[in-house]
């Protein structure tokens, strides 16, 4: 057979493109819209030629089964499907009705006619050469615990860690996150709150010297890299999906996450298929704890303090139709004892309300007592500021309302709480409350009072638990 | 009309509670789509200050309004367009004017899906109609006052319109320095307009 020569080479040209790194690095795991990229639009939709995006309708929409056969509409992003939560309207761009996801509309909007994009080109070559420079000791408990966590990691299982407050549980987190980093994988801690965000990414930082770790929450600034090991709150893994080897949820009891379905799908979306979860809690709920035996996780449970010292035991206290007292402009008499006595010996003090409303009625009362008392609630821009000066000793006491029931730590803090039969303080508040106190070597034990108008179920739940950790902690030292 | 269009708050997502009365059946008024505590903070503007006659404004641009007109105009959340139907419907359902809303450019309406003035007329149930086109792109955002007033003319009459004659009533979302209304009011009665007054929801 005759070969025909091929007389006309055509000039190939090589239609490929060299991949910037930052733009890699930024969409690897990630899901983000087609607008609105902190890169120059033409660059996003040269990318999208060459295949290195997979697109993704912001919403889809399927058809319920059924006689009705309604659509029933899902938002990619957030993986929402409360259907109160979508909203038709007419589309000007499209000419015809669209819809929008008002459940994550504050990260910008999705509607069924943006597009998604999901990385789809090579991956970064990840160090494995990681370093954990933590010169503390664990108690045999914590060992035990992180043994436990690797264990599970080993096994490729979920594992929850569960330990009361002050335990040390950021510290059990090392040898397991090192663990999974030393595999190359890449870890993720998200936290429904951006106060513990925070406060770990500095502490996360000291330790591994040589990891790249971003920390993401609402208006962070941006870092360049690309992270294995990320610190975020669980609102922004809307913005990841598949991305994470590794999932530890810290404060898993925290609100919303209990109460927010799509922020637990948040998580199930944010990691790949099969990886495990690290739930890391003081106070599991029934659920959770169900679940895990149903699901045979891994488990630890570590119910005394690093320092050794048992829980303070909250006292319960009856403080009469406080309420009325307070409005009438005086403080109810057993209260004011209580802060007098703390400011003549000069221990700092926190005092929990159930409203925002009762707190601010009693702010002036208090600063008649000393000038320096301040009060602090989830709007307040200055709360970072104000829990600082409470550490610092530059004021006495804080008037709080529940935001600051977890995840802050002061030396020597004596607690009170006022209205314990409020609906707001359920037993898990009311356990990470007390919580606070004695949670430093030289002041092991400290003042945690309930003052109440009645007893609740709530209330007895908390306190039954406090002791049945020491108990637990004792029991376990006598083995 | 749907009696329920939505249970919780459109603002802070609490529930609303709304009781089922006579009065909501019998009555033409709108349902609920906010909170009492909501409503209650936002701030009515006092008549009595108004510099200028024609023009009326309802509400004052307090942080609530500040943070609606955000969710509004710049998340896009087109449903707050129900929060004032209310409000709006009252004012204007009885007027004998023609209802003119201030137009956006064509450009700026693909980019936020909507036109935020329109919606507003639409939930309220107040039909309008469209006498005036934008010619600029730019607004009037992160301009200074001397700059807002000394801006080229924005608007033009849109064509086979008949104006002469005829009496206009302007809608606009907020009111600030004057410049928009006092725009479109030079275009209508270089066109040969009776009479154009104006009415805005705020008052910046």
């Amino acid at each position: 057979m005759p070969y025909k020569l091929v007389k006309e080479n055509h000039f190939i040209l090589y239609k490929g493109i060299i991949i910037e790194p930052q733009i890699r690095d930024f969409f690897i795991g990630r899901i983000w819209t087609r607008v609105n990229t902190p890169f120059p639009q033409e660059k996003i939709e040269k990318y999208k030629e060459q295949n290195y995006f997979n697109k993704k309708p912001g919403i889809s929409i399927n058809r319920s089964i059924g006689i009705f056969n309604r659509k029933r509409y899902k938002c990619n992003r957030c993986h929402n499907e409360q259907q109160n939560e979508f909203v038709q309207y007419d589309c000007a761009r499209c000419n015809k009705t669209c819809v929008y996801c008002r459940h994550c509309i504050n990260m910008g909007r999705i509607t069924s006619c943006t597009d998604l994009l999901l990385w789809n080109g090579p991956k970064p070559k990840v160090k494995k050469t990681h370093e954990l420079v933590w010169s503390g000791a664990f108690t045999d408990l914590q060992s035990t615990a992180a043994q436990q966590l690797i264990e599970s990691l080993k096994e490729n299982r979920n594992h929850l860690l569960h330990a009361v407050c002050g335990a040390g549980k950021t510290e059990i987190l090392f040898p397991a996150v090192l663990y999974a980093l030393k595999k190359g994988w890449r870890v993720c801690i998200a936290t429904p709150r951006t106060d513990v965000v925070l406060e770990l990414f500095p502490r996360f930082k000291k330790v591994f010297p040589k990891t790249i770790l971003h920390s993401l929450y609402g208006n962070a600034p941006s870092h360049p890299g690309y992270p294995q090991l990320v610190i975020a709150t669980t609102h922004q893994l809307f913005r990841f999906e598949n991305a994470f080897d590794f999932v530890i949820v810290d404060e898993a009891d925290a609100f919303p996450y209990t109460y927010d379905r799509a922020l637990q799908k948040a998580v199930l979306k944010s990691k790949k298929v099969g990886a495990p979860i690290a739930l890391v809690t003081a106070t599991p709920s029934a659920k959770i704890l169900a679940q895990m035996k149903r699901e045979k996780w891994g488990y630890s449970f570590i119910s005394r303090r690093y320092h050794g010292h048992p829980l303070p035991v909250p006292r319960l206290e009856p403080l009469w139709s406080y309420n009325k007292i307070i409005q009438k402009g005086r403080i109810p008499k057993k209260l004011l004892d209580w802060t007098t006595t703390r400011l003549e010996n000069k221990e700092p003090f926190l005092i929990f309300f159930p409203t925002i409303n009762l707190m601010e009625n009693a702010i002036p009362l208090f600063q008649q007592l000393d000038k320096k008392i301040l009060g602090v609630h989830a709007e307040d821009p200055e709360r970072k500021g104000k829990v600082l000066k409470l550490r610092n000793e530059e004021i006495p006491g804080l008037l709080t309302t529940t935001i600051l029931e977890r995840g802050i730590t002061i030396k020597n803090v004596q607690v009170a709480v006022v209205g314990a039969e409020s609906k707001i303080f359920n037993s898990s508040a009311l356990i990470q409350i007390s919580g606070r106190v004695g949670r430093n070597v030289l002041f092991p034990s400290g003042e945690i009072v309930l003052f109440h108008h009645g007893i609740t179920v709530e209330m007895d739940e908390a306190r039954n638990e406090i002791i049945r950790f020491n108990k637990e902690g004792f029991r376990m030292e006598a083995k | 009309m749907k009696r329920y269009e939505t249970r919780n708050c459109l603002l802070c997502n609490s529930s609303l509670n709304e009781p089922i009365t006579w009065k909501l059946f019998l009555t033409n008024t709108f349902p609920k789509t906010i909170c009492l505590e909501c409503e209650q903070k936002f701030e009515f503007y006092n008549p009595s200050q108004q510099e200028e006659q024609d023009i009326i404004s309802l509400y004052k641009y307090n942080d609530m309004m500040k943070d609606f007109i955000h969710r509004y105009k710049f998340m896009h959340d087109v449903i707050l367009a129900k929060v004032f139907r209310q409000q709006i419907h009252e004012h204007l359902a009885k007027t004998k004017a023609i209802i003119v809303p201030i137009p956006i450019h064509p450009e700026k309406l693909k980019e936020r899906t909507f036109a935020h003035v329109d919606q507003l007329l639409k939930e309220a149930n107040i039909p309008f109609q469209h006498y005036l086109e934008k010619i600029t792109t730019d607004t009037q955002v992160g301009k200074t006052r001397q700059q807002r007033i000394n801006s080229p003319q924005l608007f033009r009459t849109t064509e086979n319109v008949d104006i002469k004659g005829k009496e206009f009533l302007l809608v606009d979302d907020i009111y600030t320095t004057g410049t928009t209304i006092l725009h479109a009011k030079t275009t209508l009665f270089k066109a040969g307009a009776k009479r154009v007054a104006a009415f805005t929801l705020i008052r910046g």
